[in-house]
């Protein structure tokens, strides 16, 4: 098991690298230059240049390259140049706030899919599966900016119940939540139900029931935990799906968190907000994928004796 | 074994379930768990035995101010009595169009309009502009001379105390400039003449320049003063103080800037108790949140977003002349653009008046001059009339007999209806057979693609931040810039000339005749002005809308 763990984390390790490399090398070839951003259109070639040095911009792109690696080493990702504070401040003050809604939008996701992927595969066939089926394609299948706004249109301006905009109260948790959970919703629905209804259909099942189980404790201790194995994979894999759903979200309701931070940055070709950003996301995507690894053992022990 | 695993499991489970909806459900960090503590009643009106303070906000000594108070007082009254105690109340939420990077106005952001509109009311200039009339009328400073020119003399108001209690002094001025200076943002080119800054005493403060610098007081409106000891420390403008109305309550990049009233400001405590400044990244939530009060003040919208809020008797809608206007340029180093004619064409081919009144009614006027009505140097030029036969006459001229192909880069957002005028105006040079095609590109992409001339045509919008046409004329229009290929001599010399003596009718001549060269050679085509738009509440009294970007929010009142 330690040998498995070391050489996971090396290997994300070069993960990290690739994905740091890539992003620094990326953002450079886009055209624009920041200097030229934050001074706008009418300051004066001097005046640019003036602020490139300032910022080291000036230098060749492999000399920046190394100082970032040496950099990044230490611990240390930089300076914003548009905000003119630590990278890593700069994200960790809008972490929490993306946290809050990934959060809210992974128990929505899990209290609704759960009921209605085991009712639509208890129920296999039925109208109740149909129109599970067509609730969950629906939420598969909606661009998020699109449910953001009509959302906001209903409840905000039309019944006006909830707030359109910022983070303050819980109110305002409750459609960006449902908006980032809805497609998450569409595809843990369909897994549940088609999981479920292959676990249904084992021979210890039957066994289970012909022992005169009742059929709530052959749905919770055999079938649901025996089908967790691909829920929990896709639902760690869907994590990033989630974060990259933010930087939208987080845009249509006024939500201050690291996506619209990604978002805004990129625009500005704020260079060590972005490699810091995105160092920040693939850090945690990566040990999200480590730790739904490390609980195939706890959840099925045939996979920890191999 | 089973049973162990599956209970552990279970535990686990239910762990991280509760710690989702712990997450889900905490206190947003960032949003302060209580009210403003109450303020304390403030101290009677102190007898005005010292120069007290004039006016520039509305002379309301009673608690419910009504609206627009054209009648703000000229810069003389420097023994006016300081207005009569009253009592803050209320809150105005104010919705931001751009965000609030940093607090700094020094530094990198200092240009910014949404900053220096919110960060204003803390941190106050020497001098600032009337809202009703855009003059140069005091501000921290009660009085400027300039006893030869390339020395500007400014007297300190008397009792001006930052929300520490300590003292304005001329020391803070010096190190505020100082300060611009060093920090090489987009303001500090504006002070790049000055040599040195004196102080002779706490009272006075005396710039010295190396060459005559017409512009150097509209400059110091864009400057607010901070304590000379504190600036410069790291995290100062985390929370910074000033002398101004308003004192800073809360902000990070991101959270709402919350400012409570000072109440021991000289010009007399604020009407309101709170002022919070509140960013939307969408026009969408931004609307409703006006229509449903969760904010009082809203500006820049479009005109479509105007019908909508006409019809709502809780909001009221001013229009003002303002600092900014769309314009198209053409890049006079490139073919066909060289040639004169072919510019003149461009300009007669369009029906401005037509597009003003079915895209932009009620939030543009026509363009008089390449810079807008209200900025200091403006001079009316005679009009490009709508003439589609004299602008293809102009091409025969010029030698184009069957038309030619060009692209237009703009970047989306750039002003209202942008899109919209692009698709018009493509199609008015269609009909005269230059045939544009739209290069619709990101603002970074846009920017870097302008500042290289890699362009045939540009349109955007521009914005006069400091009120003075030097901003624009000069830094954009003389050949050594060279924005847009144009090249003149005469008109390097009238610019060159016109920021150089600190004589403003003279300057207003120079700038007079630029103006018309730049017109008449066709240099760019200045169709539209574009007027401050404002929608707010109706519980919301005694704005003055301004033509500065930088509004004021110190003599309002809410109900």
């Amino acid at each position: 098991m330690t040998t498995y763990i070391i050489r996971r984390l090396g290997l994300s390790v070069l993960v990290l690298w690739g994905a740091v490399t890539i992003v620094f090398v990326a953002i450079r070839l886009a055209p624009g230059d920041p200097a030229q951003i934050m001074l706008g259109p009418s300051a004066t070639t001097q005046e640019v240049q003036a602020l490139r040095t300032r910022l080291g911009l000036d230098q060749p792109a492999p000399v920046q390259y190394a100082r970032y690696l040496l950099q990044v080493g230490r611990l240390d990702l930089g300076q914003s140049l548009r905000l003119n504070q630590p990278a890593l401040e700069a994200i960790f003050e809008r972490v929490p706030q993306t946290a809050r809604l990934a959060a809210m939008a992974l128990v929505v996701a899990v209290a609704l899919s759960f009921p209605m992927g085991i009712a639509a595969a208890l129920r296999s066939g039925s109208l109740v599966d149909r129109s599970i089926s067509i609730v969950s394609l629906f939420g598969q299948s909606t661009p998020n900016f699109w449910l953001g706004i009509m959302l906001i249109l209903v409840f905000a301006r039309g019944l006006q119940i909830l707030p359109s905009g910022g983070a303050d109260t819980w109110q305002h948790l409750v459609m960006p939540g449902i908006t980032l959970a809805l497609p998450l919703v569409g595809i843990l629905t369909r897994l549940i139900r088609s999981g479920l209804l292959d676990v249904l259909r084992e021979d210890y099942i039957r066994t289970a029931r012909a022992k005169g189980l009742a059929a709530r404790t052959i749905m919770i201790r055999h079938a649901l935990l025996n089908m967790l194995i691909p829920v929990v994979t896709v639902l760690g894999l869907q994590l990033g799906i989630l974060l990259g759903g933010t930087v939208i979200v987080e845009s249509v309701f006024a939500w201050p968190g690291v996506g619209r931070l990604l978002v805004e940055a990129i625009g500005n070709r704020d260079y060590p907000l972005v490699q810091a950003a995105i160092l920040v996301i693939t850090t945690s995507f990566v040990f999200i994928n480590l730790l739904v690894d490390l609980s195939y053992g706890y959840l099925d022990p045939r996979i920890r004796l191999q | 074994m089973n049973t162990t695993r599956r209970q552990l499991l279970v535990r686990v489970g239910m762990l991280g379930g509760v710690g989702l909806l712990a997450a889900a459900c905490a206190p947003s960090p960032a949003a302060p768990t209580a009210a403003p503590a109450a303020q304390p009643t403030p101290p009677p009106a102190k007898p005005a035995a010292t120069t007290a303070p004039a006016a520039t906000t509305a002379p309301a000594a009673k608690p419910a101010a009504t609206a627009a108070a054209t009648t703000a007082p000229a810069a003389a009254a420097t023994t006016a009595p300081k207005p009569a105690a009253r009592v803050p109340a209320g809150e105005l939420k104010v919705a931001l169009p751009a965000k609030i990077v940093a607090l700094d106005p020094h530094g990198a952001q200092s240009v910014e309009e949404v900053l220096h509109t919110s960060i204003q009311h803390v941190m106050e200039t020497l001098v600032k502009r009337d809202p009703s009339n855009n003059n140069i009328v005091p501000g921290l400073a009660t009085e400027w001379k300039t006893p030869d020119p390339m020395t500007w003399t400014f007297t300190l108001r008397n009792g001006v105390k930052y929300h520490d209690g300590s003292a304005l002094t001329s020391a803070d001025v010096k190190a505020v400039v100082q300060r611009v200076i060093d920090a090489k943002g987009p303001v500090a080119p504006l002070f790049a003449q000055v040599d040195t800054v004196n102080t002779p005493n706490d009272s006075t403060v005396e710039i010295k320049t190396k060459v005559p610098v017409g512009t150097l007081l509209a400059s110091m409106t864009l400057l607010p003063m901070a304590p000379a000891s504190k600036v410069n420390e790291q995290g100062f403008f985390n929370k910074p103080i000033g002398t101004g109305p308003f004192k800073v309550v809360s902000w990070s990049p991101d959270a709402d800037l919350r400012l409570e009233a000072n109440t021991e400001y000289w010009g007399g405590a604020p009407g309101l108790k709170n002022l919070t400044f509140r960013f939307y990244p969408e026009v969408a939530p931004m609307i409703t949140a006006l229509e449903t009060g969760e904010v009082d003040f809203t500006w820049r919208l479009s005109p479509d977003q105007l019908p909508v809020l006409k019809g709502n008797s809780n909001i009221k809608i001013e229009t003002v002349p303002g600092y900014t206007y769309f314009f198209v340029w053409m890049n006079s180093s490139r073919e066909p653009f060289t040639d004169k004619r072919v510019r003149q064409a461009m300009a007669y081919a369009l029906d401005v008046d037509k597009m003003l009144n079915d895209l932009l009614p009620g939030v543009a006027k026509r363009g008089t001059a390449p810079i807008a009505s209200t900025v200091f140097g403006h001079a009316p030029q005679t009009p490009y009339t709508y003439d589609p036969a004299k602008a293809k006459q102009l091409l025969a001229d010029a030698g184009i007999r069957d038309g030619f192909d060009a692209g237009v880069i703009w970047n989306p957002g750039s002003g209202p209806q942008d899109r919209e005028l692009i698709q018009a105006m493509i199609s008015y040079w269609n009909a005269i057979g230059v045939r544009i095609k739209s290069q619709e590109m990101e603002r970074a992409v846009w920017i870097d693609n302008l500042v290289k001339l890699n362009w045939d045509l540009d349109f955007q919008t521009n914005a006069t931040t400091t009120g003075d046409a030097d901003f624009t004329l000069g830094r954009l229009y003389h050949s050594r810039a060279n924005r847009n290929g144009h090249k003149n001599p005469d008109l390097d010399k009238l610019l060159d000339d016109a920021v150089a003596t600190v004589d403003q009718n003279r300057r207003k001549e120079l700038y007079a005749q630029a103006n018309k060269i730049i017109w008449d050679d066709a240099a760019g085509i200045f169709p539209f002005e574009l007027l401050n738009v404002y929608a707010y509440r109706t519980r919301v009294s005694g704005f003055v809308p301004s033509a500065s970007p930088v509004l004021s929010f110190t003599p309002v009142t809410v109900s």
